[in-house]
């Protein structure tokens, strides 16, 4: 059990949080719950994507980051301003337990690391590393709220429908990618005017535009993982050659 | 003139009545909301309905997806779980390691080749059922058919339903009434009005006056109140096929709340018949099918009690008089019985629900359009309808003409070939030299028994067919297919969910409809 304690000035004052990059489980997630709140953020990036809580069968949305579990093609990436982190990214180490922030004390990223980011300033106040998490926070709980609220809709309306995609890469290997469902495009086009015109209204049609739109994301997705099996080989022939 | 047939009346609401009003309902959904068309359903607020009748067969997830039930809601309404098959305990000889099992799942490859033949002759140390499928070992296992991932009405191992009798009908009735714009009149029938033909006008009620249609469906249950009573339409008795007469049921709690829930229909044969032995969610419904010419009710208990263990004394137990057969014809003039007013046959197979949707989608789908061609679609129904009772008979009648008991009366009259229908003589015959697959007799598009129950029943009962040595490729694609299906046992397996947790999630948190 990680221990998880709820974020106290007096107890957590010298507190130190590592940046992300340094290779923590959550860097090696393949498939990032989101927010719909994200979406226009996530889309100039990343594959924007339902799948199913294996405990539970519910429907979240999800980041694709990679294509197979502890597959994360972005992980290599310098951290620069250009690629968009999910929020449930960005918020690692850091829980809601109520209306509390709490934090994972077992997180190796959690110490006294002269490289990590303070959590309070003199004053006992948040520095401005924690009000970033905490603006974190402010999109993400409610946006939980709204994304559910968004996939309902969708599936009371029928309009979500699984996609698998199959993949192949020059090294031969072959993916076929399975538990992933997308906007049923047909069933879309086939509501009634009524129907359309309250999800436009509502916001939801530009939400499902943006999802349909991310599916162009797929095989530059897919280039990037072709890139860094390929430059491994080339890497090995240089070695050799 | 021609006279259109726009209203259906059905009188009764028990299981039949309204799988029927849903069935023709959702079939015809838009002609009843433009008012076209409209479906009636006459019910006694007095008479109860039969409320057992819990075991079912995989159509029904057709039928209800069909109908528009959301699958969750069925389960958490029904109080529904899995049915995977059914496990035949002491059919054979009567002894304690004596079981088979006859799951719902094809065997291997089963459109491709017939492993029958295959495995008579080198069935390498496992029974029919383990050689070809998964599914015995699903369910002895006690694993759910698929996982809180799967869609509703889809599955990972094909699957039907365990229900509680007494919450189905209400159910559909919400339904039936809420979706689907089903009338319900809630009132008894006193008499049956009928022109100069015969055609039924209209039936008189206490309640609500006369209630008039173009179609009248008897879904009265034994009483066949319109076929029967009405039209006169006799009752053909088949009790010297099938000697079961009398049924003692039960319903017994368990011992603990989340104590585990098997994912098949348990059947256990004692000396005049056998127990059925169904699990649902909240507890378990059973009872004793015998034949009252070969035992007295007192031994009846008295078995049955055995079976049941101490809990037993304190059960209140339900005797239901059944007797075995059907009408003459179902569709007579402008009335088709569907249901217990159709007929009865001891539930060994489940049969009763399964033919209840296939005559009530045979009605939807061929809905006369008016009275003059009604009487062709009559013959037709009649016809495929005689048909699938004669195979039920024959296929049921099966499981007795295999036992090697002979330790009472019972079983040993079974076996007496005076009780045999002619056909499954022939059959028997035919099966000795060559194993039922496609091409036999039964291979019609919606056969309630298709050739591979037959195989699990004939192979699990220790049948033998002679064989000849295979064709060499068809030994090699048979010894693949077998490998795949021990393959796919373990993967099922490991994979799978517990029964009983699968159906506590789904109340928690439902199953998705994709
Ligand atoms: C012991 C036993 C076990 C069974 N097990 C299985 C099984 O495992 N699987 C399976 O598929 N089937 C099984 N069956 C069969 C199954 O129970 C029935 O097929 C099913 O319940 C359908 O019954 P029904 O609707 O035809 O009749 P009923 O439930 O009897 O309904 C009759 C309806 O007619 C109405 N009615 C009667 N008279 C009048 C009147 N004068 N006016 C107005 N309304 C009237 C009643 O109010 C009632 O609503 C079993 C049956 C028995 C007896």
């Amino acid at each position: 059990m990680p221990h998880i304690a709820i974020l106290n000035r007096d107890a957590h004052h010298d507190l130190r949080v590592r940046p992300h990059g340094v290779n923590q489980p959550e860097d090696r997630m393949h498939f990032v719950p989101v927010v719909v709140g994200e979406f226009g953020h996530l889309v100039t990036h990343y594959p924007i994507l339902f799948a199913k809580d294996a405990e539970t069968g519910a429907f979240f949305a999800g980041a694709m980051l990679g294509f197979e579990p502890g597959e994360n093609l972005f992980a290599a990436e310098p951290p620069s301003r250009d690629v968009y982190r999910p929020l449930n990214l960005q918020r690692v180490p850091f829980f809601t337990s109520g209306d509390n922030i709490a934090i994972d004390l077992d997180s190796p990223r959690v110490g006294t690391h002269a490289d990590g980011q303070g959590l309070f300033d003199e004053t006992g106040g948040p520095s401005p590393y924690l009000q970033g998490i905490m603006g974190v926070f402010q999109q993400l709980v409610p946006g939980l709220e709204r994304t559910r609220a968004f996939i309902a809709r969708l599936l009371q309306l029928r309009l979500i429908e699984p996609v698998t995609f199959d993949l192949t890469f020059d090294d031969g290997r072959t993916i076929t990618t399975d538990g992933l469902y997308t906007i049923d495009q047909d069933a879309l086009r086939g509501l009634p005017d009524e129907a359309a015109l309250a999800l436009f209204r509502d916001g939801s049609l530009h939400l499902m535009s943006l999802m349909i739109a991310s599916l162009k994301q797929v095989p530059q997705l897919a280039r990037r993982k072709n890139d860094q099996l390929t430059q491994g080989f080339s890497g090995l022939s240089g070695a050799f050659g | 003139m021609t006279e259109s047939v726009h209203h259906i009346v059905i009188v009764g609401g028990g299981t039949a009545g309204w799988l029927t009003a849903g069935i023709i309902a959702a079939r015809h959904k838009s002609r009843i909301q433009s008012g076209r068309f409209s479906v009636t359903l006459v019910e006694s607020p007095n008479i109860s309905i039969v409320g057992v009748g819990e075991g079912t067969w995989p159509t029904l997830r057709g039928t209800l997806e069909k109908i528009g039930v959301s699958e969750t809601d069925f389960f958490r309404e029904c109080d529904a779980a899995f049915k995977q098959g059914a496990k035949f305990a002491k059919w054979t000889t009567g002894t304690d390691d004596d079981y088979y099992y006859h799951p719902l799942m094809f065997p291997q490859g089963f459109t491709q080749q017939n492993l029958a033949p295959h495995w008579l002759r080198d069935g390498g140390g496992r029974s029919f059922c383990d050689a070809v499928s998964p599914q015995g070992q699903l369910c002895e296992a006690g694993l759910a058919p698929k996982m809180i991932t799967t869609p509703e009405y889809q599955a990972v191992a094909n699957y039907a339903y365990h229900l509680d009798a007494g919450k189905f009908a209400p159910f559909l009735m919400r339904h039936c009434t809420q979706k689907l714009g089903v009338r319900h009149v809630l009132a008894d029938v006193t008499g049956v009005n009928q022109a100069g033909n015969g055609d039924i006008i209209s039936v008189s009620t206490e309640q609500a006056g006369e209630v008039a249609g173009d179609l009248f469906v008897d879904c009265t249950g034994f009483h066949a109140l319109l076929l029967g009573k009405a039209l006169g339409v006799p009752f053909r008795d088949c009790s010297d096929v099938l000697f079961c007469d009398t049924a003692l049921a039960v319903q017994v709690p368990f011992d603990e709340e989340d104590a585990p829930l098997a994912s098949h229909t348990h059947s256990t044969a004692l000396k005049a018949g056998w127990v059925w032995d169904i699990a649902l969610p909240t507890r378990r419904g059973l009872g004793y099918v015998y034949s009252s010419r070969h035992t007295s009710e007192e031994a009846a208990h008295e078995e049955l009690a055995a079976y049941v263990g101490p809990k037993f004394k304190d059960l209140k137990v339900r005797k239901i008089p059944i007797r075995s057969g059907h009408r003459e014809t179902f569709w007579k003039n402008n009335c088709v019985a569907v249901g217990l007013a159709a007929g009865f046959l001891e539930p060994l197979e489940a049969s009763a629900i399964v033919l209840i949707e296939l005559s009530a989608k045979l009605i939807a789908e061929q809905m006369p359009a008016n009275r003059q061609v009604m009487d062709i679609i009559a013959r037709r129904f009649n016809e495929t309808t005689l048909y699938r009772w004669g195979r039920i008979i024959d296929f049921l009648k099966l499981h007795y003409t295999l036992t090697q008991r002979t330790d009472t009366a019972f079983w040993r009259d079974n076996c007496d070939p005076a009780t045999i229908p002619e056909r499954l003589q022939n059959l028997m015959t035919l099966w000795t030299y060559q194993s039922p697959w496609f091409f036999d007799e039964f291979d019609r598009l919606e056969e309630v028994f298709p050739a591979a129950s037959y195989q699990y029943v004939l192979y699990g009962m220790g049948f033998k067919t002679e064989v000849e040595d295979d064709e060499a490729a068809d030994a090699v694609r048979a010894r693949r297919l077998m490998g795949e299906n021990l393959a796919l046992t373990q993967r099922l397996r490991s994979q799978l969910p517990k029964n009983r947790d699968l159906i506590r999630k789904i109340h928690d948190f439902g199953l998705q409809p994709v």
